[in-house]
C-alpha cells in the first residue's frame, strides 16, 4: 500500500534521508521509529506530496507521489505534527471543509462526516469551535481531518506528542481501531508507543533506514542471543574468570553494586547463541563456592534494541559502506554491532 | 474544470465564513462606512457651495461658467476620495490572507490535499474582494439615493462605471497583497510591505507624469490610479480594464509559485 523505494531528500548541503526502502502492506500499522531529527517528518512530507523527493520513489496504492501527486493526496490522510485546525470554526465546519478540498462528493460528505465523528468519538464536540478544544481533542480532530475522506492510507506524524497520558491511551486506541481497514503509517520517538500500536516497524536514525520488520523479528535479530541478571557475592575478577570458562559465553558486564549488602554485585551474562545456559551458569557458580542470591533471564527490550541501533556509532558505519544494500540484507550491520559490543 | 471550481467554492466559503467571525472585519467596515459616508457628505457639500457661489457670480453678470454637471463631479471626486481611503485598508484586508496559514501549519493540509495553489490563490481573491463589493455597495447606495432626485440625473454609465473600477482597483491591490502575504509569517509585515507597494504604484502616477519619454509612459502605464481615475471618469476602456487584470493574474501567479517555493525551502 505504501511503497518506499531508494527514497533521498536533500536539503542543500544537508542530506535529510538516504536510501531509504520499506513497505507497509495493507492494513497494517507500521511504525516509523528513530530519534529526533532522524529524518521521520521529511520521509513522512514526501510521502503526503508536500516535499519532492531528490531521490528514489515513493508509492501510495501504486500512485507514485512526484508523477501523480493529485491521485496520492486523493488517497491519503495526512496529520502533520502540529495539527493544521483552524480554530475559530467548528469541529463540523472544519470537517466539512477538508472534506470539500479532499474532494468528497456532496452526496458522500454528511455520512462521512458523521462516520468520521463517531470513529473519533468527536460527536458531542461537533458545534464547538476548535480553540476552545484540549489539546487531546484538537489531535482528534486531527484524526478526524486525516480520515475524513476515508483514504486507504494515512500517514500521522507524531500523534501522541504533547499529550497528556490518558489522551495517549485514548489516541492509541484509536489509531488501533483504525487499521485493518486503512494502511496507517505514524511515526514516534517513543519506543513503548510503537510496541503498543505497531504490527511493524522501520527504524530509522541519521536519514538512514537502520532495520525494519515486526517486533518479534526485530527483537530476535538484534538480541541475537540470552542474557541473564545474576545478583552474586564474592570476588570479582574471580568470578569473571570462572564464568569466562564456559563455552559460548559472550560477555559478562558488571552492573554495579547499588542498594546491595556488602560484598555483593550485579552482574549481566550475554551468550551469542540462543541456547540455554542457565544450568551451566548456576553449576559453575555453586561450584566454585560464589555466592548467587538471584538469576534470572531477561529478553532484549526494544529499548536496549533500540539505543544500540542508535547510538552505536559502528554499526551505522558499516551500513554507510553499503548504501546499494538491499532491505532484506538489513542484519549485516546488526551482526557487526554484537560483535561489537 | 468542475473540482477546480468546487475547490475554489470550498477555499471561497471557508474564507468568506472567517471574515464573518473575524472582529477585524467588523472594525474595518465600521472604519470604512463612516469614514466614506463622512467624506460623501463633505465633497457634496463643498462642490455645492463651489456651485452656488459661481451661480451667484453668474446672476451678478460677472460671467463665468456655464451650467455645471453637479452629480458628476460630485461622483468623480468622491470616487477618487474613496479610492484613497481603500487603498489604507486593503494592505490591511490582505496582510492575513497567508500569513495566517503559514502560522497556524494550515498550509500544510492544503499543500498535501488535491487541489493546486491557483485553486486556493483564486478562492482567498474572489473571497477577500466580495467582502470589499460588501463594503463598497451601501456606499454606492447611499451616492444612488443622494443622485436620485438630482438634476441633471446622475449618469448611470458612470455611476457603475466607476465602481466597477473601484473593484478592480481593489482587486489589483489585493492579488498583489495577498502575494505578499504569502512571503512571510508575520501580519504586520505584511501589511507595511503592501503599503509600500501601494504607495510606490502611487509614486509611479507623478513619475509618469514628471518624467517624459517612453519611461513616462511605462511608468504611467504601470500607475493604478492613472486607470483607476480613467475608469472613475466613467469611460469604460479596454487598456485599464487589461492593466487591473494584469495585475491580477500576476499576484495570483507570483503566489501559487511562492506557495510551492515554501515547500522546496522548508527543512
Amino acid at each position: 500500500m505504501i511503497d518506499v523505494e531508494h527514497l533521498s531528500k536533500v536539503y542543500g548541503s544537508t542530506t535529510a534521508i538516504q536510501d531509504v526502502t520499506f513497505q507497509a502492506e495493507p492494513g497494517e500499522i507500521l511504525g516509523l521509529l528513530g530519534p529526533n531529527g532522524a529524518g521521520k517528518t521529511t520521509t513522512m512530507r514526501v510521502l503526503s506530496g508536500y516535499l519532492p523527493a531528490s531521490k528514489g520513489t515513493a508509492r501510495v496504492a501504486g500512485y507514485e507521489v512526484h508523477e501523480n501527486p493529485m491521485a496520492v493526496r486523493q488517497r491519503i490522510g495526512y496529520l502533520p505534527e502540529t495539527p493544521p485546525l483552524y480554530p475559530e470554526m467548528t469541529v463540523e465546519d472544519y470537517l466539512n471543509f477538508v472534506a470539500r478540498i479532499k474532494g468528497v462528493s456532496a452526496g458522500d460528505r454528511a455520512t462521512k462526516i458523521d462516520s468520521a465523528l463517531t470513529r473519533c468519538t468527536l460527536q458531542e464536540k461537533r458545534k464547538v469551535h476548535i480553540r476552545k478544544l484540549s489539546k487531546g481533542f484538537r489531535q482528534r480532530v486531527g484524526i478526524a481531518q486525516a480520515i475524513v475522506h476515508d483514504p486507504p492510507a494515512i500517514i500521522l506524524d507524531e500523534p501522541t506528542v504533547g499529550l497528556d497520558p490518558r489522551q495517549i491511551i485514548e489516541v492509541r486506541n484509536l489509531i488501533k481501531n483504525l487499521a485493518g481497514q486503512t494502511t496507517i503509517l505514524l511515526s514516534t520517538h517513543i519506543l513503548p508507543e510503537v510496541s503498543m500500536t505497531c504490527d511493524r516497524v522501520a527504524i530509522i536514525n541519521k536519514g538512514r533506514l537502520v532495520s525494519a520488520g515486526t517486533l518479534d523479528d526485530l527483537m530476535l535479530q538484534l538480541s541475537g542471543g540470552m542474557r541473564y541478571e545474576l545478583e552474586v557475592e564474592g570476588d570479582r575478577p574471580f568470578i569473571a574468570e570462572q564464568l569466562q570458562r564456559i563455552i559460548g559465553l559472550a560477555s559478562v558486564d558488571w552492573l554495579g553494586a547499588e542498594g546491595l549488602p556488602q560484598g555483593r554485585h550485579k552482574l549481566r551474562v550475554s551468550t551469542d547463541t540462543n541456547t540455554e545456559f542457565g544450568n551451566q551458569i548456576a553449576a559453575t557458580l555453586v561450584k566454585s563456592q560464589v555466592g548467587l542470591h538471584e538469576m534470572r533471564r531477561v529478553g532484549a527490550s526494544l529499548e536496549d534494541v533500540f539505543l544500540q541501533l542508535t547510538t552505536e556509532e559502528t554499526a551505522l558505519d558499516v551500513a554507510d559502506a553499503e548504501p546499494s544494500a538491499p532491505p532484506e540484507q538489513d542484519g549485516e550491520p546488526i551482526e557487526e554491532l554484537e560483535e561489537v559490543e | 474544470m468542475i473540482t477546480v471550481l468546487a475547490n475554489i467554492d470550498a477555499i471561497f466559503r471557508k474564507e468568506l465564513q472567517g471574515y464573518f467571525k473575524s472582529p477585524l472585519s467588523y472594525v474595518i467596515a465600521g472604519f470604512f462606512w463612516i469614514l466614506t459616508a463622512l467624506f460623501l457628505i463633505l465633497v457634496s457639500q463643498n462642490i455645492i457651495d463651489q456651485v452656488t457661489q459661481s451661480d451667484l457670480g453668474r446672476q451678478m453678470g460677472q460671467g463665468g461658467a456655464g451650467p455645471i454637471d453637479v452629480p458628476n463631479i460630485i461622483l468623480q471626486n468622491f470616487l477618487s476620495v474613496m479610492g484613497s481611503i481603500l487603498l489604507f485598508i486593503l494592505p490591511v484586508l490582505s496582510m492575513n490572507l497567508y500569513t495566517e496559514e503559514r502560522r497556524r501549519g494550515t498550509l500544510e493540509l492544503l499543500a498535501t490535499s488535491p487541489i493546486t495553489n491557483w485553486a486556493v490563490a483564486c478562492g482567498k481573491l474572489l473571497a477577500v474582494l466580495t467582502f470589499v463589493i460588501a463594503l463598497i455597495v451601501p456606499i454606492g447606495l447611499l451616492e444612488f439615493f443622494l443622485f436620485s432626485r438630482a438634476k441633471p440625473a446622475m449618469p448611470l454609465q458612470g455611476f457603475l462605471v466607476g465602481h466597477l473600477g473601484l473593484v478592480l482597483l481593489a482587486a489589483a491591490v489585493l492579488s498583489l497583497g495577498m502575494f505578499i502575504s504569502s512571503l512571510n509569517d508575520s501580519a504586520i509585515v505584511a501589511a507595511f510591505l503592501t503599503f509600500v507597494l501601494v504607495l510606490l504604484l502611487w509614486i509611479f502616477d507623478f513619475l509618469g507624469q514628471a518624467v517624459s519619454g517612453p519611461l513616462g509612459e511605462v511608468l504611467k502605464h504601470l500607475s493604478l490610479l492613472k486607470h483607476y481615475t480613467s475608469l472613475s471618469q466613467g469611460v469604460l476602456d479596454s487598456p485599464s480594464v487589461v492593466v487591473f487584470a494584469s495585475y491580477v493574474v500576476l499576484g495570483l501567479f507570483l503566489t501559487a509559485q511562492s506557495i510551492d517555493l515554501i515547500r522546496f525551502q522548508q527543512s
